[in-house]
């Protein structure tokens, strides 16, 4: 059913994928070395990003686990970083916050609403108190090292993660279990008498879902080289991509990609140019979104498209009736 | 054999009885209709048999099988569907979009190509009459439409057994004999059906039996012509002149 629906209804989707794949690799040989270190950023966020909306954007479940999860692979990819070889560490990673995610599902996701988002924050708050009276008690250390990865392995293990994110947000919208999410999302009551099991679709998505963000946490920890819970749990990584995701809009995958490109790119110039005043800058700008951008770019996009259509479609209405005035005329 | 059986079930909400000691049985094939004033306990019931509330005493049971303690979604895949007092269609999709959904998680042991789901889809459509609707998004179907809808896609599992709340509320004339003939068709296909309705014209032409509710309490079960006659039903319902 799937290969069929994706076939017959998303041609224009099946080619622009892997083209922006292609293009998100090739980017840093296209621009200059410092666009190209900043471009890791972006795409940590785009993936962040993707990988929240596949679970929170249909079902509206606003969740603020995702630097409690980034973390979890972060500290894996540390604690691992020099036994095992980094791709394996990347899996262990995503691994590692399955399996937190599905315990923080079981947990959480019979809350709804303010209760749900309260819990998840709560939650990502709990792991790293945790992380940190461990290290402090149990390894005795603040901190860690991390061994650096190349820039070049960090960003091509991004780009991976990115079209993991990408291709799966694509099935899952064309999916049985997408079409549920919707389902659930729209009238949880109505999505469970008409058969669909939901607490089983909802755990099971967040924790696929909150597993690219563990494999980002695990590629970032070579990044960052020095971690500590305050760098691997930073809570802007739980909030940076709902507003992203909100700034692009849910209702079409390429919607959260838009809103991360747009957010970091902003974000870095708002730091550069007016250090002093940049969280002061940035958090108007978020309000301002919020407030007047609650379908995202994408619904903004489509309005103007529309506009834009009718004027034309006026304007050739125009054009044929002056032409045939003009035609009545000379005869 | 009853194919549902609701045995002794009594459901509180803090101090307020919702539901007292209900006792009824429905057998395969009957259209059997609830009525009572608001605040009876029909919906409260109907939130019981469905699974949508847990049962503090007593037993329901579905095609032999103890569904007390199931949750909807386990009901729904046994073969009981239902659809609600207010509208809980997913909006924000197509009519055709609703129907498929509950097609594929009302159909656990079947799995569908997309050509046989649309073409099942469609024909459910084509049964309730709503078939030209079906690329329309709900929010913009009409209220005889949405009606239909929820019946489509409650029939859209491998459903035996139909719990209708005041489906035909709302309705014009036209639209409410329309609607009763659609629901004695349904019977006329094998589907049992049990439904709260206030509309008297609706109850009294296509129910087989009627259970009247008061206080949460059944206080009457019988022929429409039984009912009407029985002079504790008139009193607290009917209005006895």
């Amino acid at each position: 059913m799937l290969i069929s629906t994706v076939l017959s209804e998303e041609k224009p989707a099946l080619v622009a994928i892997p083209v922006v794949i292609v293009a998100v690799g090739i980017a840093p040989q296209m621009v200059p070395e410092a666009i190209g270190i900043s471009l890791i950023t972006v795409l940590m966020y785009v993936v962040l990003t993707l990988s929240w909306t596949m679970f929170s954007g249909p079902t509206g479940y606003v969740s603020l686990a995702t630097a409690g999860l980034f973390g979890v692979g972060v500290y894996t990819s540390a604690i691992l970083r020099d036994r095992v070889p980094i791709e394996l560490i990347v899996l262990l990673g995503g691994i590692a916050a399955f399996l937190v995610a599905f315990a923080i599902g079981l947990l959480t996701l019979r809350l709804k609403g303010v209760y749900f988002i309260l819990f998840t924050f709560g939650i990502a708050a709990l792991i790293r108190s945790s992380v940190q009276w461990w290290e402090t008690h149990v390894s005795g250390t603040v901190g860690r090292h991390v061994t650096g990865a190349t820039n070049e392995t960090v960003y091509l293990l991004l780009t991976i993660l990115f079209a993991f994110a990408l291709i799966g947000g694509f099935l899952l919208r064309h999916s049985s279990p997408g079409l549920a999410l919707r389902g659930i999302g729209e009238n949880e009551d109505a999505a469970e008498h008409i058969g669909i099991d939901i607490t089983r679709i909802k755990v099971l998505t967040f924790s696929i879902s909150t597993a690219l963000m563990g494999m980002t946490g695990a590629v970032m920890a070579t990044r960052f080289r020095y971690i500590d819970p305050s760098i691997a749990f930073n809570p802007l990584i739980s909030f940076l991509p709902v507003v992203m995701a909100i700034l692009g809009g849910v209702s079409k995958l390429y919607g959260p990609i838009l809103g991360a490109v747009i957010l970091v790119v902003l974000q870095e110039f708002l730091i550069t140019e007016h250090p002093h005043v940049y969280l002061l800058l940035f958090g108007i700008t978020l309000v301002v979104i919020v407030i007047w951008l609650p379908g995202g770019l994408v619904e903004l996009a489509q309005k103007w498209y529309i506009k834009l259509k009718i004027q034309w479609i006026k304007l050739r209405m125009r054009t044929t009736r002056f032409r045939r005035e003009r035609e009545a005329k000379k005869r | 054999m009853s194919l549902l059986e609701v045995r002794d079930v009594s459901h509180r909400f803090g101090g307020i009885k919702a539901v007292d000691h209900a006792d009824f049985e429905v057998a395969k094939g009957e259209i059997v209709g609830i009525i009572g004033p608001n605040g009876a306990g029909k919906t409260t019931m109907f939130n019981l048999i469905s699974g949508a509330i847990g049962v503090e005493h007593g037993s329901i049971s579905f095609k032999g099988e103890d569904i007390t303690r199931l949750r909807p979604d386990q009901i729904n895949r046994l073969g009981l569907a239902r659809t609600f007092q207010t509208s809980r269609l997913f909006d924000g999709m197509t009519a055709f979009e609703n129907v498929r959904l509950a097609l594929i998680y009302g159909n656990p042991n079947r799995r569908f190509r997309y050509e046989e789901a649309e073409r099942e889809v469609n024909q459910l459509m084509a049964t309730m009459g709503i078939l030209s609707d079906r690329h329309k998004p709900v929010r913009d179907l009409s209220l005889a439409g949405r009606r239909y809808l929820e019946i489509a896609r409650a029939l859209a599992g491998e459903t035996e057994m139909l719990l209708l709340d005041e489906a035909m509320a709302g309705l014009t004339p036209t639209e409410l004999k329309k609607a009763m003939a659609q629901i004695s068709s349904l019977r006329d296909r094998g589907m049992t059906i049990l439904m709260i309705e206030h509309v008297m014209e609706a109850i009294m032409g296509v129910c087989d039996r009627i259970i009247v509710f008061h206080f949460g309490q059944t206080i009457a079960q019988g022929r429409p012509d039984e009912i009407a006659a029985d002079p504790l039903v008139r009193s607290v319902y009917l209005g006895d002149a």
